[in-house]
Protein backbone atom coordinates (compact mmCIF):
# COMPACT_ATOMS: atom_id res chain seq x y z
CA UNK A 1 0.00 0.00 0.00
CA UNK A 2 1.05 3.62 -0.54
CA UNK A 3 1.01 6.04 2.65
CA UNK A 4 -1.93 8.33 2.35
CA UNK A 5 0.47 11.52 1.45
CA UNK A 6 0.96 9.89 -2.09
CA UNK A 7 -1.33 11.57 -4.45
CA UNK A 8 -2.38 8.29 -6.32
CA UNK A 9 -5.31 6.68 -4.91
CA UNK A 10 -5.59 5.07 -7.90
CA UNK A 11 -2.32 3.63 -8.06
CA UNK A 12 -2.46 0.73 -5.40
CA UNK A 13 -5.99 -0.23 -6.34
CA UNK A 14 -4.77 -0.72 -10.14
CA UNK A 15 -1.56 -2.86 -8.84
CA UNK A 16 -2.46 -6.79 -8.61
CA UNK A 17 -1.85 -9.07 -5.77
CA UNK A 18 1.30 -10.39 -6.37
CA UNK A 19 2.62 -13.75 -5.64
CA UNK A 20 2.09 -14.91 -1.86
CA UNK A 21 3.53 -15.10 0.90
CA UNK A 22 3.89 -11.02 0.72
CA UNK A 23 6.34 -9.70 2.84
CA UNK A 24 6.26 -5.54 3.64
CA UNK A 25 8.87 -3.68 2.50
CA UNK A 26 9.72 0.07 3.76
CA UNK A 27 11.52 2.17 1.68
CA UNK A 28 13.45 5.58 2.31
CA UNK A 29 14.83 7.86 -0.14
CA UNK A 30 15.96 11.21 -0.28
CA UNK A 31 12.68 12.57 -0.44
CA UNK A 32 10.31 10.39 0.53
CA UNK A 33 9.54 7.56 3.14
CA UNK A 34 7.30 4.75 1.79
CA UNK A 35 5.79 1.34 2.31
CA UNK A 36 4.88 -1.27 -0.57
CA UNK A 37 4.35 -5.08 -0.62
CA UNK A 38 6.53 -7.98 -2.19
CA UNK A 39 5.43 -11.24 -3.13
CA UNK A 40 7.78 -14.22 -2.80
CA UNK A 41 8.10 -14.51 -6.47
CA UNK A 42 8.95 -10.95 -7.58
CA UNK A 43 12.42 -8.65 -7.13
CA UNK A 44 11.99 -5.89 -4.88
CA UNK A 45 12.37 -3.43 -8.28
CA UNK A 46 9.18 -5.19 -9.95
CA UNK A 47 7.65 -4.86 -6.17
CA UNK A 48 7.92 -1.16 -6.25
CA UNK A 49 7.26 -0.57 -9.94
CA UNK A 50 4.39 -1.98 -10.05
CA UNK A 51 2.63 -0.43 -7.18
CA UNK A 52 3.08 3.28 -8.60
CA UNK A 53 6.84 4.04 -6.74
CA UNK A 54 9.16 4.93 -8.98
CA UNK A 55 12.67 3.64 -8.22
CA UNK A 56 15.59 4.38 -9.79
CA UNK A 57 16.51 2.16 -12.84
CA UNK A 58 17.52 1.79 -16.36
CA UNK A 59 17.75 -1.99 -17.34
CA UNK A 60 16.12 -3.91 -14.86
CA UNK A 61 18.32 -7.00 -15.69
CA UNK A 62 21.39 -6.62 -13.94
CA UNK A 63 24.05 -4.87 -15.52
CA UNK A 64 23.28 -1.42 -14.99
CA UNK A 65 23.35 -0.83 -11.37
CA UNK A 66 21.21 1.93 -11.44
CA UNK A 67 18.82 0.36 -8.95
CA UNK A 68 21.58 0.14 -6.15
CA UNK A 69 20.02 -0.01 -2.29
CA UNK A 70 21.30 -1.02 1.05
CA UNK A 71 19.20 -3.52 3.29
CA UNK A 72 19.06 -1.71 6.54
CA UNK A 73 16.49 -4.29 8.46
CA UNK A 74 15.91 -7.46 7.41
CA UNK A 75 16.50 -10.41 5.04
CA UNK A 76 17.09 -10.64 1.01
CA UNK A 77 17.47 -13.38 -1.72
CA UNK A 78 19.97 -12.21 -4.78
CA UNK A 79 19.40 -14.11 -7.68
CA UNK A 80 22.66 -13.35 -9.54
CA UNK A 81 25.28 -12.39 -7.02
CA UNK A 82 28.14 -11.83 -9.81
CA UNK A 83 25.70 -9.23 -11.94
CA UNK A 84 27.77 -6.69 -13.50
CA UNK A 85 25.79 -3.97 -11.93
CA UNK A 86 26.55 -5.49 -8.90
CA UNK A 87 30.48 -5.09 -9.27
CA UNK A 88 30.61 -1.14 -6.80
CA UNK A 89 28.30 -2.42 -4.20
CA UNK A 90 29.21 -2.15 -1.00
CA UNK A 91 28.27 -5.75 0.13
CA UNK A 92 29.72 -5.54 3.26
CA UNK A 93 27.35 -2.51 4.55
CA UNK A 94 24.08 -4.73 2.68
CA UNK A 95 23.93 -2.95 -0.77
CA UNK A 96 21.89 -4.81 -3.16
CA UNK A 97 20.61 -4.46 -6.77
CA UNK A 98 16.68 -3.93 -6.24
CA UNK A 99 16.49 -5.79 -9.76
CA UNK A 100 18.21 -8.91 -8.52
CA UNK A 101 16.72 -8.74 -5.00
CA UNK A 102 13.89 -10.60 -3.07
CA UNK A 103 11.93 -10.44 -0.02
CA UNK A 104 13.15 -13.20 2.40
CA UNK A 105 11.18 -11.08 5.45
CA UNK A 106 9.65 -8.29 6.10
CA UNK A 107 12.63 -4.84 4.86
CA UNK A 108 14.15 -1.73 5.60
CA UNK A 109 15.44 -0.20 2.27
CA UNK A 110 16.77 2.53 1.84
CA UNK A 111 17.67 4.03 -1.46
CA UNK A 112 20.20 7.11 -2.24
CA UNK A 113 18.31 8.90 -4.82
CA UNK A 114 14.85 11.12 -4.86
CA UNK A 115 11.76 8.78 -5.27
CA UNK A 116 8.39 9.62 -5.96
CA UNK A 117 4.91 8.22 -5.59
CA UNK A 118 2.43 8.44 -7.71
CA UNK A 119 1.16 8.33 -11.09
CA UNK A 120 3.95 8.48 -14.30
CA UNK A 121 2.60 9.34 -17.76
CA UNK A 122 3.87 5.72 -18.47
CA UNK A 123 1.39 2.67 -17.54
CA UNK A 124 2.37 0.97 -14.44
CA UNK A 125 4.09 -2.12 -15.05
CA UNK A 126 2.36 -5.84 -14.25
CA UNK A 127 3.23 -9.63 -13.86
CA UNK A 128 1.51 -11.57 -16.84
CA UNK A 129 2.86 -14.20 -18.68
CA UNK A 130 3.01 -15.27 -22.31
CA UNK A 131 3.61 -18.17 -25.11
CA UNK A 132 5.94 -17.75 -27.79
CA UNK A 133 4.08 -17.16 -31.05
CA UNK A 134 5.09 -16.53 -34.89
CA UNK A 135 9.18 -16.54 -34.95
CA UNK A 136 11.22 -15.48 -38.40
CA UNK A 137 14.34 -15.52 -39.36
CA UNK A 138 15.38 -11.94 -39.95
CA UNK A 139 18.50 -12.50 -41.37
CA UNK A 140 21.18 -15.51 -40.43
CA UNK A 141 21.26 -14.26 -37.14
CA UNK A 142 18.40 -11.92 -35.96
CA UNK A 143 15.14 -13.66 -35.12
CA UNK A 144 11.55 -11.73 -34.83
CA UNK A 145 9.38 -13.45 -32.25
CA UNK A 146 5.93 -12.64 -31.18
CA UNK A 147 4.88 -12.87 -27.69
CA UNK A 148 1.16 -13.99 -26.95
CA UNK A 149 -0.05 -12.47 -23.82
CA UNK A 150 -2.18 -14.06 -20.99
CA UNK A 151 -3.40 -10.20 -20.78
CA UNK A 152 -3.11 -7.36 -22.78
CA UNK A 153 -0.60 -4.89 -22.15
CA UNK A 154 -0.81 -1.09 -22.97
CA UNK A 155 2.83 0.72 -23.59
CA UNK A 156 4.59 3.54 -24.63
CA UNK A 157 6.18 3.46 -28.18
CA UNK A 158 10.36 2.69 -27.00
CA UNK A 159 9.43 0.62 -24.06
CA UNK A 160 10.73 -2.80 -23.12
CA UNK A 161 9.95 -6.01 -21.42
CA UNK A 162 11.83 -8.27 -19.35
CA UNK A 163 11.34 -11.85 -20.09
CA UNK A 164 12.02 -15.14 -18.09
CA UNK A 165 12.33 -18.29 -18.96
CA UNK A 166 11.81 -20.95 -16.30
CA UNK A 167 14.93 -23.12 -15.15
CA UNK A 168 17.02 -20.27 -17.28
CA UNK A 169 18.49 -18.07 -14.71
CA UNK A 170 17.70 -14.39 -15.11
CA UNK A 171 15.75 -11.86 -17.08
CA UNK A 172 16.39 -10.63 -20.47
CA UNK A 173 14.56 -6.83 -21.65
CA UNK A 174 14.04 -6.30 -24.91
CA UNK A 175 12.19 -3.61 -26.22
CA UNK A 176 8.79 -3.68 -28.47
CA UNK A 177 8.95 -3.66 -31.94
CA UNK A 178 5.16 -2.84 -32.62
CA UNK A 179 2.74 -0.51 -31.13
CA UNK A 180 -0.69 -1.13 -30.48
CA UNK A 181 -2.92 -0.26 -27.11
CA UNK A 182 -4.14 -3.15 -25.66
CA UNK A 183 -1.65 -4.90 -27.09
CA UNK A 184 -2.69 -8.71 -26.64
CA UNK A 185 0.60 -10.14 -28.86
CA UNK A 186 4.04 -8.18 -28.44
CA UNK A 187 6.88 -8.39 -31.20
CA UNK A 188 10.36 -8.55 -30.16
CA UNK A 189 13.92 -8.50 -32.30
CA UNK A 190 16.68 -10.71 -31.08
CA UNK A 191 20.18 -11.31 -32.43
CA UNK A 192 21.85 -14.23 -31.74
CA UNK A 193 25.28 -14.61 -29.64
CA UNK A 194 27.69 -17.37 -28.86
CA UNK A 195 26.32 -19.21 -25.74
CA UNK A 196 23.30 -16.92 -25.05
CA UNK A 197 21.05 -18.94 -23.04
CA UNK A 198 17.77 -17.29 -23.82
CA UNK A 199 19.28 -17.06 -27.60
CA UNK A 200 19.68 -20.91 -27.84
CA UNK A 201 16.53 -21.80 -26.08
CA UNK A 202 14.52 -19.11 -28.54
CA UNK A 203 16.64 -20.55 -31.98
CA UNK A 204 16.03 -23.71 -30.40
CA UNK A 205 13.05 -26.20 -31.56
CA UNK A 206 11.38 -26.58 -27.77
CA UNK A 207 10.06 -23.14 -26.96
CA UNK A 208 7.04 -23.42 -28.36
CA UNK A 209 5.11 -25.04 -25.01
CA UNK A 210 7.03 -23.15 -22.12
CA UNK A 211 4.57 -20.72 -20.55
CA UNK A 212 7.24 -17.40 -20.34
CA UNK A 213 7.25 -14.31 -17.08
CA UNK A 214 6.49 -11.12 -18.76
CA UNK A 215 7.19 -8.10 -17.00
CA UNK A 216 6.38 -4.55 -18.34
CA UNK A 217 6.25 -2.02 -19.63
CA UNK A 218 9.25 -0.19 -18.86
CA UNK A 219 12.03 2.32 -19.42
CA UNK A 220 12.10 6.17 -20.58
CA UNK A 221 13.22 6.57 -23.70
CA UNK A 222 9.62 6.96 -25.17
CA UNK A 223 8.15 8.30 -27.97
CA UNK A 224 4.81 10.70 -27.19
CA UNK A 225 2.95 12.33 -30.50
CA UNK A 226 1.53 15.20 -27.91
CA UNK A 227 5.06 16.61 -27.89
CA UNK A 228 5.14 17.75 -31.29
CA UNK A 229 9.11 17.55 -32.20
CA UNK A 230 11.12 16.74 -34.98
CA UNK A 231 12.85 13.52 -34.78
CA UNK A 232 16.46 12.03 -34.29
CA UNK A 233 16.99 7.99 -34.24
CA UNK A 234 20.09 6.41 -34.00
CA UNK A 235 19.86 2.34 -33.94
CA UNK A 236 22.74 0.10 -34.09
CA UNK A 237 21.70 -3.56 -34.80
CA UNK A 238 18.62 -5.10 -32.52
CA UNK A 239 18.74 -1.50 -31.23
CA UNK A 240 16.66 -0.47 -34.11
CA UNK A 241 13.12 -2.45 -32.24
CA UNK A 242 11.95 0.62 -29.96
CA UNK A 243 12.92 2.86 -32.79
CA UNK A 244 9.93 0.51 -35.03
CA UNK A 245 7.75 1.18 -32.28
CA UNK A 246 8.10 5.05 -32.50
CA UNK A 247 7.75 4.70 -35.88
CA UNK A 248 4.94 3.30 -35.96
CA UNK A 249 2.93 5.17 -33.30
CA UNK A 250 4.43 8.50 -35.11
CA UNK A 251 2.88 7.23 -38.35
CA UNK A 252 -0.02 6.10 -36.99
CA UNK A 253 -0.97 9.35 -35.45
CA UNK A 254 -0.06 11.64 -38.28
CA UNK A 255 3.07 12.93 -36.54
CA UNK A 256 4.67 13.27 -39.85
CA UNK A 257 2.45 15.38 -41.41
CA UNK A 258 4.06 18.41 -39.74
CA UNK A 259 6.97 16.84 -38.17
CA UNK A 260 10.70 15.51 -39.63
CA UNK A 261 12.49 12.17 -38.51
CA UNK A 262 15.36 11.49 -39.19
CA UNK A 263 16.41 7.61 -38.83
CA UNK A 264 19.85 6.06 -39.10
CA UNK A 265 20.60 2.02 -38.67
CA UNK A 266 23.54 0.55 -38.39
CA UNK A 267 24.51 -2.97 -39.59
CA UNK A 268 27.58 -4.83 -40.62
CA UNK A 269 26.82 -5.43 -44.00
CA UNK A 270 23.75 -5.08 -46.71
CA UNK A 271 22.51 -8.69 -45.78
CA UNK A 272 22.29 -7.40 -42.45
CA UNK A 273 19.47 -5.06 -42.53
CA UNK A 274 16.04 -6.43 -41.85
CA UNK A 275 12.79 -4.69 -41.06
CA UNK A 276 12.75 -3.10 -44.20
CA UNK A 277 9.91 -3.33 -45.72
CA UNK A 278 8.16 -2.11 -42.59
CA UNK A 279 10.72 0.96 -42.77
CA UNK A 280 9.97 1.52 -46.26
CA UNK A 281 6.17 1.18 -45.92
CA UNK A 282 7.34 4.08 -43.02
CA UNK A 283 9.14 6.60 -45.26
CA UNK A 284 6.30 6.46 -47.97
CA UNK A 285 3.26 6.76 -45.72
CA UNK A 286 5.48 10.08 -44.30
CA UNK A 287 5.09 12.28 -47.68
CA UNK A 288 9.08 13.30 -47.75
CA UNK A 289 9.17 14.08 -43.66
CA UNK A 290 10.90 10.78 -42.99
CA UNK A 291 14.48 9.73 -43.85
CA UNK A 292 15.73 6.35 -43.19
CA UNK A 293 19.52 5.83 -43.68
CA UNK A 294 21.53 2.23 -43.74
CA UNK A 295 24.89 2.39 -42.45
CA UNK A 296 26.72 -0.30 -43.56
CA UNK A 297 30.22 -0.65 -41.20
CA UNK A 298 31.78 -3.29 -43.17
CA UNK A 299 30.94 -2.89 -46.98
CA UNK A 300 30.58 0.32 -49.57
CA UNK A 301 27.03 0.33 -51.06
CA UNK A 302 27.19 0.30 -54.51
CA UNK A 303 24.32 2.90 -54.46
CA UNK A 304 23.21 5.75 -52.71
CA UNK A 305 19.67 3.83 -52.23
CA UNK A 306 19.18 0.02 -51.85
CA UNK A 307 19.06 -2.17 -54.38
CA UNK A 308 15.53 -3.58 -52.91
CA UNK A 309 14.28 -0.85 -51.14
CA UNK A 310 14.96 2.22 -52.85
CA UNK A 311 12.87 4.23 -50.34
CA UNK A 312 15.83 3.65 -48.05
CA UNK A 313 19.34 5.24 -48.24
CA UNK A 314 22.63 3.93 -48.01
CA UNK A 315 25.61 5.23 -46.05
CA UNK A 316 29.01 3.71 -45.74
CA UNK A 317 30.91 3.34 -42.21
CA UNK A 318 29.95 3.60 -38.51
CA UNK A 319 26.46 4.64 -37.89
CA UNK A 320 27.23 7.80 -35.66
CA UNK A 321 29.25 8.69 -38.58
CA UNK A 322 27.05 8.33 -41.10
CA UNK A 323 24.38 10.44 -38.83
CA UNK A 324 27.09 12.92 -38.44
CA UNK A 325 27.91 13.67 -41.74
CA UNK A 326 24.04 13.62 -43.11
CA UNK A 327 22.60 15.61 -40.35
CA UNK A 328 25.56 18.82 -40.80
CA UNK A 329 23.76 21.85 -40.36
CA UNK A 330 20.05 20.64 -40.33
CA UNK A 331 19.33 19.34 -36.97
CA UNK A 332 16.42 21.05 -36.43
CA UNK A 333 16.23 21.25 -32.63
CA UNK A 334 15.05 17.20 -32.76
CA UNK A 335 14.18 15.19 -29.76
CA UNK A 336 16.65 12.44 -30.00
CA UNK A 337 16.72 8.58 -29.88
CA UNK A 338 19.66 6.08 -29.37
CA UNK A 339 19.50 2.34 -28.64
CA UNK A 340 22.77 -0.15 -29.63
CA UNK A 341 25.76 -1.29 -28.53
CA UNK A 342 27.82 0.72 -25.85
CA UNK A 343 30.18 2.28 -27.94
CA UNK A 344 27.52 3.26 -30.65
CA UNK A 345 25.71 4.64 -27.95
CA UNK A 346 28.88 6.70 -27.05
CA UNK A 347 29.64 7.96 -30.45
CA UNK A 348 25.93 8.95 -31.40
CA UNK A 349 25.80 10.83 -27.67
CA UNK A 350 29.15 12.16 -28.51
CA UNK A 351 28.11 13.78 -32.04
CA UNK A 352 24.23 14.72 -30.81
CA UNK A 353 25.17 17.10 -28.04
CA UNK A 354 28.99 18.50 -29.62
CA UNK A 355 27.57 18.62 -33.50
CA UNK A 356 24.01 18.84 -32.86
CA UNK A 357 24.04 20.91 -29.94
CA UNK A 358 21.06 18.86 -28.32
CA UNK A 359 20.75 18.91 -24.55
CA UNK A 360 20.83 15.92 -22.53
CA UNK A 361 17.38 16.14 -21.44
CA UNK A 362 16.45 16.16 -25.07
CA UNK A 363 18.11 12.65 -25.48
CA UNK A 364 15.99 9.70 -24.59
CA UNK A 365 18.17 6.48 -24.19
CA UNK A 366 18.22 3.55 -21.60
CA UNK A 367 21.10 2.11 -20.54
CA UNK A 368 22.02 -1.96 -20.73
CA UNK A 369 25.51 -1.74 -20.11
CA UNK B 1 45.29 28.46 1.65
CA UNK B 2 47.04 27.22 -1.08
CA UNK B 3 47.10 27.85 -4.59
CA UNK B 4 48.30 24.81 -6.57
CA UNK B 5 49.74 24.84 -10.32
CA UNK B 6 47.68 22.55 -12.72
CA UNK B 7 49.21 23.22 -16.21
CA UNK B 8 49.67 25.71 -18.75
CA UNK B 9 46.11 27.05 -20.26
CA UNK B 10 47.11 25.73 -23.64
CA UNK B 11 47.78 22.85 -22.06
CA UNK B 12 43.81 21.71 -22.12
CA UNK B 13 41.89 22.82 -25.32
CA UNK B 14 38.44 24.32 -25.39
CA UNK B 15 35.98 21.59 -25.03
CA UNK B 16 37.89 18.82 -23.25
CA UNK B 17 38.89 18.07 -20.10
CA UNK B 18 42.06 15.58 -18.81
CA UNK B 19 42.87 14.59 -15.13
CA UNK B 20 46.28 16.06 -13.71
CA UNK B 21 47.70 14.93 -10.59
CA UNK B 22 48.79 17.61 -7.81
CA UNK B 23 50.76 16.19 -5.86
CA UNK B 24 48.68 12.99 -5.42
CA UNK B 25 45.48 14.54 -5.91
CA UNK B 26 43.68 13.61 -9.33
CA UNK B 27 42.18 16.59 -10.77
CA UNK B 28 39.76 17.00 -13.76
CA UNK B 29 40.92 20.36 -15.25
CA UNK B 30 37.93 21.10 -17.73
CA UNK B 31 37.90 23.92 -20.62
CA UNK B 32 34.65 24.99 -21.53
CA UNK B 33 35.59 27.44 -23.87
CA UNK B 34 34.64 30.80 -21.91
CA UNK B 35 36.86 29.33 -18.28
CA UNK B 36 38.02 26.68 -16.83
CA UNK B 37 37.11 24.06 -14.21
CA UNK B 38 38.62 21.81 -11.82
CA UNK B 39 37.20 19.20 -9.95
CA UNK B 40 37.24 15.56 -8.84
CA UNK B 41 37.40 13.16 -12.00
CA UNK B 42 34.28 11.08 -10.44
CA UNK B 43 30.79 11.86 -11.77
CA UNK B 44 28.80 12.11 -8.36
CA UNK B 45 26.39 10.05 -9.96
CA UNK B 46 27.67 6.38 -9.83
CA UNK B 47 31.95 7.44 -9.65
CA UNK B 48 32.40 7.07 -13.83
CA UNK B 49 35.61 8.63 -14.90
CA UNK B 50 34.85 11.84 -16.49
CA UNK B 51 38.12 11.91 -18.18
CA UNK B 52 36.32 9.25 -20.64
CA UNK B 53 32.90 9.28 -20.06
CA UNK B 54 32.13 13.42 -20.31
CA UNK B 55 31.36 15.45 -23.36
CA UNK B 56 31.86 19.32 -22.81
CA UNK B 57 29.90 21.09 -25.47
CA UNK B 58 27.96 24.83 -25.30
CA UNK B 59 29.20 25.47 -21.59
CA UNK B 60 27.42 21.89 -20.53
CA UNK B 61 29.38 18.79 -18.95
CA UNK B 62 27.31 15.75 -20.06
CA UNK B 63 28.52 12.07 -18.24
CA UNK B 64 27.38 10.04 -21.21
CA UNK B 65 26.75 7.64 -18.70
CA UNK B 66 23.23 8.48 -17.53
CA UNK B 67 22.95 11.97 -18.69
CA UNK B 68 23.65 13.87 -16.31
CA UNK B 69 24.93 17.54 -17.10
CA UNK B 70 25.55 20.76 -15.65
CA UNK B 71 26.17 24.30 -16.94
CA UNK B 72 29.88 24.70 -16.20
CA UNK B 73 29.15 28.65 -15.67
CA UNK B 74 26.87 28.44 -13.31
CA UNK B 75 27.40 24.81 -11.54
CA UNK B 76 23.51 24.39 -12.22
CA UNK B 77 22.46 21.08 -12.42
CA UNK B 78 20.82 19.76 -15.85
CA UNK B 79 19.22 17.01 -17.63
CA UNK B 80 19.16 13.83 -15.11
CA UNK B 81 21.60 14.96 -12.80
CA UNK B 82 20.56 14.85 -9.15
CA UNK B 83 23.99 16.29 -7.59
CA UNK B 84 25.95 18.97 -7.80
CA UNK B 85 29.43 19.21 -9.08
CA UNK B 86 32.24 19.85 -6.55
CA UNK B 87 34.67 21.85 -7.66
CA UNK B 88 38.24 23.98 -6.54
CA UNK B 89 38.56 27.42 -7.18
CA UNK B 90 40.26 28.48 -10.40
CA UNK B 91 42.78 31.36 -11.33
CA UNK B 92 44.62 31.93 -14.36
CA UNK B 93 48.72 33.67 -14.02
CA UNK B 94 50.78 34.60 -16.42
CA UNK B 95 48.96 31.87 -18.95
CA UNK B 96 49.03 29.39 -15.60
CA UNK B 97 46.11 27.75 -14.18
CA UNK B 98 46.44 27.32 -10.52
CA UNK B 99 43.41 25.82 -8.04
CA UNK B 100 42.78 26.48 -4.38
CA UNK B 101 43.53 22.40 -2.93
CA UNK B 102 43.13 22.51 0.65
CA UNK B 103 42.56 19.42 0.27
CA UNK B 104 40.97 16.40 -1.45
CA UNK B 105 37.57 16.84 -2.87
CA UNK B 106 35.57 13.66 -3.14
CA UNK B 107 31.72 12.85 -3.28
CA UNK B 108 30.51 10.86 -0.54
CA UNK B 109 28.73 7.79 -2.04
CA UNK B 110 27.72 6.12 0.85
CA UNK B 111 26.60 9.70 2.50
CA UNK B 112 23.29 8.12 4.00
CA UNK B 113 24.90 6.55 6.53
CA UNK B 114 26.82 9.15 8.02
CA UNK B 115 23.69 11.42 8.09
CA UNK B 116 20.89 10.83 10.69
CA UNK B 117 17.42 10.27 10.00
CA UNK B 118 16.57 13.93 9.46
CA UNK B 119 19.25 15.12 7.35
CA UNK B 120 18.80 11.69 5.26
CA UNK B 121 15.33 13.09 4.31
CA UNK B 122 16.38 16.81 4.02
Amino acid sequence: MLPSSAEAPGVARAADPGPEPVRQVTLESRTSRLDFACGAGETLLQAGLRQGVALPYECATGTCGSCRARVMDGEVEVAWEDAPGAARLRRERGDILLCQARARSDLRLRVPAAVGAGPSRCRLPQHRTGVIGERRLLTHDVMHFELVLSAPMSFEAGQFAVIRVPGLEGGRAYSMVNYREEARRLEFVVKRKPGGGFCDWLFGPGCGQQTLEVFGPLGSATFHPGERRNLLMVAGGSGIAGMMSILARASDGNHFRDHKARLFFGVRRLADGFYLDRLEDCVARAGGNLEVTLALSDETPAAATHPAHPRIRLAAGLVHDAMAEAMQGRYDNPLAYVAGPPQMVDGALRVMITQGQIAASDIRHDKFS
Amino acid sequence: MSWKYLCDVGDVAANTARVIDVEGIPVLVVNYGRGFRAMPPLCPHMEEPLADSSIVANCVLTCTKHLWAWNLETLDMQGEAEKPLKTYDVKEEDGRLLALIEQELTYDFEEEDELDDAAFFS
